[in-house]
C-alpha cells in the first residue's frame, strides 16, 4: 500500500489547520454561508437533511486496518456509530457536527486520509478494480496507475475548477468491476502484440440526467504517455465544457455534441502540444510501483483440507463460499467479498464494530489489505483457503456473512430521501423491501446474478441506469414514485437500461421486482442470467407481467 | 397552516421557530395561519440570523390525528429522522411523533423548490 511522505503529511496538516480557521470564522459570523459553502464542500462537508455529511476519500477503494479502525472510531465518537460506503468507493458519515469537523480532519490526517476532492468540480476519487493485485485476470496492478493519477490530480491547479465534476476509473482485467464505461474517463489496461503495455481510453461515459456509454477514443495508448494524454483530454474539456449550464457541463455532453471522432481529433492535436514533458518518469513510476509490491504469498497446495472439510460439514459455509469467494492468482488463496447487504439492513452501511471486525480479520488473515467495491461491499483480497473457516466464523459473529454477492439482494442504493438534500424519494427502504422478498437464500441462488441499483433522484448516485433492474425515485406531486428500467449494465458489456413503463408508487415496487424475477425464471433458457434473458426477449414479456399485475 | 424551519449552523440539526428562538421539536413550533403575515415576518427575522441557522424557510402543514404535521414527505422525514433506522428526533416517541408518522398528504417541500431554484 502507498504511504504518504513528509510533503503529503504537511499538506494535509496545512489544509486541516486552514479549515479549522475557516470554520471558526463561519461560526463567529465573519463568513457568510455563501462564502463558506464552497470552502466546506472542498473539504467534503455537505449539509444534508438531518446534519452535516462528511465524505471521506478512500483512494481507489484501498484501506489498511489502521485506517479502517480510525473510520470506526470516528463513527463511534462523532457519528451514530456507523458509516456508509458509497459507489465511489468512499465512506460517508451522515451525522456530523460542523464544529467537530476540524478535529475529525485531524484524526483522518493522522492515518493519511482526508476529504479533499470528494466534492466540487474537480477530479474525484479514482475507481479501481477491488480485486487489484489478487486476481489472475489482470495485466498489471491498476492501483499503481490509480495512485499515480491520485498524486497527479490532487490539488492540480489547472483542474481544480473544471466545468463539472470529473470521475476516472481504471481496470486491468477483462471482467470490469469498476463501471469504467460510465465514467468521464475509463482506462482499461491492454497489452499489445509486442508485449508493450498501454491503455484503451474511453471517454464521455456517465449517468445522471443524460446517461451515455463512453466512446473509445484511443484503442491503445502507450502506458508511458498516460499523463500527457489525460492532460490533453482535460484541456479540451476545460476549453469547451458548458460552464453556463450545469446540466450540460459534464464531458459526456461535450463528447456527444462534438462526436467522439472530432473530440478525439482535438485531444490528439492538444496532445501534440502538451508533449512528453508531463509524463511520469520511469523512476517515479518504479517508486510508486514499489509500494504495491506483491504480497508475501506462501507456496500452498491448491486444495485446502480444512476448507474442504468445512464445506462438506456446513451448508451455510458452503453457500458463503459459492457466492462470496472469488479465485485468487495464487494457489491456496482466495478473494473474500464481505457483503454489506444483510437482508433488512441499509446497503453499504457498516457499524463501527463491523469495521473493527474487518480490520482485525485483515490484520490476522488478510495481509493488512481491505478494499471497498463500487457496489458498496468490502473485500479481503488475500486470504489463505486454510484460514477461511475462521474468517467465515468471525464474519458470522459480526453479522457480515451474508452469502449474496451479485445476487438479487446485493442491491446498490444511494442514501436517498432519508438523508440526502437532493433526493426526491427514498432508496434505502425500497432496497430493504426488495431484499426481504428474496430473503430465502435458495430462491436468491436460483435467480442467480441480478444487479438491482436504486437512485433517489436523477443524479444517479445509485447507478440505476446500469442496473439489470434500475429503479429511479421521482417526485410526482409530492408523492414518491419509481421508474423502472431493465437491461442496464455497468460491466464490460455496459448498457443503459430501457424504461419499463409508467412509474410505480412506493408500495408497488418490491412486488413489481418480484414479478420481473418470476417472468425471467419463466422465460430463461439454459444458464441465462436475467440480463441475458432480457436481451433475448426484449422488454415485452416483463412489461406485460408487471402492468397486468399493477392495473 | 405553516411553520418555519431551518438547519442549525453548528451541527446541522433540524430546528423550528418558536417565539424568536429555535427549538428541535416540531411539536413545539409556532404555527402561522396561511394568511398570517407573522410567518413571513418570522422568516425575515430568521434570515438575519446567519450565525445561528442555515437556509430558513416556511413549510406547509396538514392535520394529522388532531395535531399538525408537515405536508411534504421530505419535511416529515426532517421532523422525524430517517425511515431506515430509529435515529434522529423520532427516538423520543410519544403522541406528537406518532402523529407525524401517521400523517398523510403530499406536496413538494418549499425547501426543495428553493433548492431547485438555487441550482
Amino acid at each position: 500500500m502507498y504511504r504518504y511522505d513528509t510533503i503529503d503529511r504537511e499538506m494535509l496538516a496545512d489544509r486541516s489547520a486552514e479549515f479549522r480557521e475557516q470554520v471558526g470564522r463561519r461560526l463567529a459570523g465573519d463568513l457568510t454561508e455563501d462564502q463558506f459553502k464552497p470552502l466546506r464542500l472542498m473539504n467534503g462537508l455537505y449539509l444534508q437533511l438531518h446534519a452535516y455529511m462528511l465524505r471521506v476519500a478512500i483512494p481507489y477503494g484501498s484501506l489498511n486496518p489502521t485506517q479502517l479502525r480510525k473510520l470506526a472510531w470516528i463513527g463511534r465518537t462523532y457519528d451514530k456509530g456507523y458509516g456508509h460506503f458509497t459507489t465511489r468507493q468512499n465512506l460517508q458519515f451522515h451525522w456530523i457536527k460542523l464544529a467537530d469537523t476540524p478535529d475529525i480532519l485531524d484524526h483522518l490526517a493522522s492515518v493519511d486520509m482526508h476529504a479533499i476532492q470528494t466534492s466540487g468540480n474537480c477530479i474525484r476519487n479514482i475507481t479501481a478494480d477491488p480485486y487489484a493485485g489478487a486476481t489472475s485476470e489482470e495485466i498489471d496492478d491498476p492501483r499503481v496507475w490509480a495512485e499515480a493519477m491520485r498524486q497527479w490530480s490532487s490539488l492540480h491547479p489547472e483542474f481544480s475548477f473544471l466545468p463539472r465534476k470529473f470521475k476516472i476509473a481504471i481496470t486491468a482485467a477483462p471482467k470490469d468491476r469498476t463501471a469504467a464505461k460510465v465514467h468521464d474517463i475509463g482506462l482499461v489496461v491492454r497489452r499489445a502484440r509486442d508485449g508493450q503495455m498501454g491503455f484503451e481510453v474511453i471517454v464521455g461515459g456517465g449517468m445522471g440526467r443524460t446517461p451515455y456509454i463512453g466512446s473509445t477514443i484511443r484503442e491503445f495508448l502507450p502506458a508511458n504517455r498516460l499523463f500527457s494524454y489525460l492532460e490533453a483530454i482535460l484541456r479540451v474539456y476545460n476549453r469547451h465544457g458548458r460552464r453556463d449550464n450545469s446540466y450540460k457541463a459534464r464531458i459526456k455532453i461535450l463528447v456527444a455534441a462534438l462526436g467522439a471522432e472530432e473530440f478525439a481529433r482535438q485531444v490528439e492535436a492538444e496532445w501534440e502540444k502538451v508533449g512528453a514533458s508531463v509524463d511520469l518518469p520511469d523512476t517515479e513510476l518504479a517508486r510508486i510501483r514499489g509500494a504495491f509490491a506483491a504480497a508475501d504469498f506462501d507456496v500452498l497446495p491448491a486444495v485446502s483440507e480444512a476448507h474442504e472439510r468445512a464445506k462438506a460439514a456446513d451448508a451455510a459455509y458452503a453457500r458463503f463460499i459459492r457466492n462470496n469467494l472469488k479465485p485468487h492468482k495464487k494457489p491456496g488463496y482466495g478473494i473474500v467479498e464481505i457483503s454489506l447487504k444483510t437482508v433488512g439492513e441499509t446497503p453499504g452501511d457498516a457499524s463501527a464494530a463491523q469495521m473493527d471486525a474487518v480490520a482485525d480479520l485483515a490484520e490476522r488473515y488478510g495481509q493488512d489489505d481491505i478494499r471497498v467495491t463500487h457496489e458498496q461491499n468490502l473485500v479481503l483480497p488475500h486470504v489463505r483457503l486454510d484460514d477461511l473457516p475462521e474468517v467465515y466464523a468471525a464474519l458470522k459473529a459480526a453479522e457480515l456473512a451474508s452469502a449474496n454477492i451479485n445476487l438479487v439482494s446485493d442491491i446498490i442504493a444511494c442514501p436517498g430521501l432519508d438523508y440526502c438534500a437532493l433526493a426526491n424519494a427514498r432508496s434505502i427502504s425500497v432496497a430493504q423491501h426488495i431484499a426481504q422478498k428474496f430473503a430465502d437464500p435458495d430462491r436468491a441462488e436460483k435467480v442467480g446474478e441480478l444487479k438491482i441499483k436504486i437512485s433517489g433522484c436523477i443524479n444517479a448516485c445509485g447507478h440505476h441506469h446500469v442496473g439489470h433492474i434500475g429503479i429511479l425515485g421521482v417526485d410526482k406531486k409530492g408523492e414518491e414514485f419509481y421508474q423502472l428500467t431493465l437491461g442496464g449494465s455497468g460491466a464490460e458489456d455496459a448498457a443503459v437500461g430501457q424504461a419499463l413503463g409508467p412509474a410505480l408508487p412506493y408500495d408497488k415496487v418490491a412486488d413489481a421486482v418480484d414479478t420481473l424475477v418470476e417472468t425471467y425464471l419463466r422465460e430463461r433458457q439454459g444458464a441465462e442470467r436475467f440480463l441475458d434473458t432480457f436481451r433475448r426477449t426484449g422488454v415485452a414479456p416483463f412489461k406485460e407481467a408487471v402492468y397486468a399485475d399493477v392495473h | 397552516m405553516k411553520a418555519l424551519t431551518a438547519n442549525r449552523l453548528t451541527d446541522g440539526e433540524v430546528v423550528f421557530w418558536r417565539q424568536g428562538q429555535w427549538v428541535e421539536r416540531f411539536a413545539e413550533a409556532d404555527l402561522f395561519a396561511d394568511d398570517d403575515p407573522a410567518g413571513e415576518a418570522a422568516e425575515g427575522h430568521a434570515k438575519n440570523q446567519p450565525k445561528v441557522v442555515v437556509e430558513p424557510y416556511l413549510i406547509d402543514l396538514v392535520e394529522s390525528e388532531g395535531l399538525w404535521a408537515p405536508l411534504s414527505y421530505r419535511e416529515r422525514i426532517r421532523a422525524l429522522g430517517p425511515t431506515n433506522l430509529n435515529h434522529g428526533k423520532q427516538t423520543e416517541g410519544g403522541a406528537a411523533i406518532a402523529a407525524l408518522k401517521h400523517a398523510h398528504g403530499a406536496s413538494r417541500s418549499t425547501g426543495r423548490v428553493d433548492l431547485i431554484k438555487r441550482k
